[in-house]
Formats: C-alpha cells, structure tokens, sequence
C-alpha cells in the first residue's frame, strides 16, 4: 500500500534511514524515530528500510515495560508521510513472510528498492551496530 | 548516476552484515549505480578465496556472491587491515583490488553515498 505524502515536504532532498538492528537490543531504532521525526518537522522527505534485525521494528502488539513503544513511534512517523519499507529476505527469515503482523503502511519488499531510494536526491544514512 | 561505496568491516558468518553489505552492493549495480565494496577491519575475511561455508555450516558462500560485483563493481580490500591480520594478497579471491589509505581517501571524496554495515 501507499503511504501519505507529507504535506510538510518542502525540500527536494529525502533521508534515508537504514536501520540493522532490532527494537530495544540498542538504541539505534529509537535515534532513528528522533532523526526521521525531525527531518519531517523541517520538511525534508524521509524513507525508513529495514534490514537484518530491524524488521522487527514495525511489528504490532509490542509492549515494552521499560522502552518507549517503537512499534507506535514509527505509527507516527507513517502518519507524518514517512515511507518505511522492510528487506523480504530479512523479513522471510525471521517469520514474517506477509505484512499482517506489521503496522499498517509498512511494505515487505526487496534491498533493490533501497538502491532506488539512493539516488542524487537522498542521503542516506545507517544506524546498526 | 548515483554512487556508493559499501563499506564492510565486519566477517563473514559471524554477523549477517557481510553477506547483507553486498546484497546492497549488487542491487545498486543492478541499478545502474556506481558502485563499488570496501572490505576493512575484519571485514577483509570475506574476500579470503576457498571459503567452505556452504559445505560446513550451510551459508552462502560470501566469497563467491563476492564475483557477482564484477565487472560493474570492484572489490576494495584496505591494505593496512589485510596486513594487520597477517594475510597477503595472494590469500584473497582474484577480483580484490589492495587500496592503500590514500587512494582509499580520495575514492570515498568521490563516492555520494558511504554505506557502513
């Protein structure tokens, strides 16, 4: 599915957020929600892939007692017009093999999208240890 | 045309990252990007030929996807991390090219895109 476009979007150049690792083992998913949330409130684009571990991120039903929830930050962050889309490989292997256990907007695709994203309009940036 | 340089310094099998770095790599060449691979650090153990993973503990074979960059992408290999570990170019499969600090300096002013993993 499509997500919104931001509305906000003023600039031409996008960010690309690559996220490795999965929620709560580090905090990488979490500077990512800060850094895409303030890029979006700027106006610039911003695309989210998931890769490795990290396509654990937009799961649903989490319930962290100790974490801000990471599932519903990144439910904001589809709201605010953030594209986020997670590797099929990576997901496959770690039993998501269709989208019906992610939020709504996530799209399971191939790293060959990624590779799109990183045109002369993007920048792209990696957060994963 | 876009540009990137996948750097990964991490081995293979221990961690996904190497085997995840060149699927990136061969997916940007695909689309028509300028792109090539850095091994550095521990990474420089991807390029090391006669690799048995997929005999031994059923992984892809990261030296052999490692031939998939060619002849688009070329395959870097830090000098300095190959001789810290005690290895020579000899060790490594054909297609690695040794890139000294220098011109590994100028080839990351040249590239759009640095991919760390």
């Amino acid at each position: 599915m499509t997500t919104p476009h931001n509305e906000n979007m003023s600039n031409k150049e996008t960010m690309v957020i690559v996220l490795l690792d999965g929620p709560y083992i580090s905090q990488y998913a979490d500077i990512g929600y800060t850094m895409a949330k303030s890029a979006l409130n700027l106006g610039y684009g911003v695309k989210i892939f998931l890769y490795m571990d990290s396509v654990h991120i937009p799961r649903k039903d989490q319930n962290p007692r100790d974490f801000p929830n990471i599932s519903q930050n990144f439910a904001k962050l589809i709201k605010k017009g953030c594209e986020i889309k997670a590797c099929v490989r990576c997901a496959a292997a770690r039993g998501y093999t269709d989208q019906s256990h992610y939020l709504e907007g996530v799209e399971i695709t191939s790293v060959y999208n990624l590779a799109e994203w990183m045109d002369e309009n993007s920048k792209v940036v990696m957060l994963g240890s | 045309m876009s540009s990137s340089l996948i750097i990964i310094d991490k081995a293979p099998y221990g961690h996904e990252n190497a085997l995840s770095g060149i699927y990136i790599a061969i997916a940007s060449l695909d689309k028509g990007h300028n792109s090539d691979v850095l091994l550095m650090g521990d990474g420089v153990y991807a390029a090391q030929k006669n690799q048995s993973a997929e005999k031994t503990i059923v992984y892809p074979s990261v030296s052999e996807l490692i031939y998939s960059l060619f002849p688009n992408g070329t395959l870097f290999v830090h000098l300095d991390s190959l001789t810290q570990r005690g290895m020579k170019y000899e060790d490594l499969v054909e297609i690695a090219e040794l890139i000294d600090n220098k011109t590994l300096y100028n080839l990351s002013k040249s590239k759009k895109h640095l991919i760390k993993i």
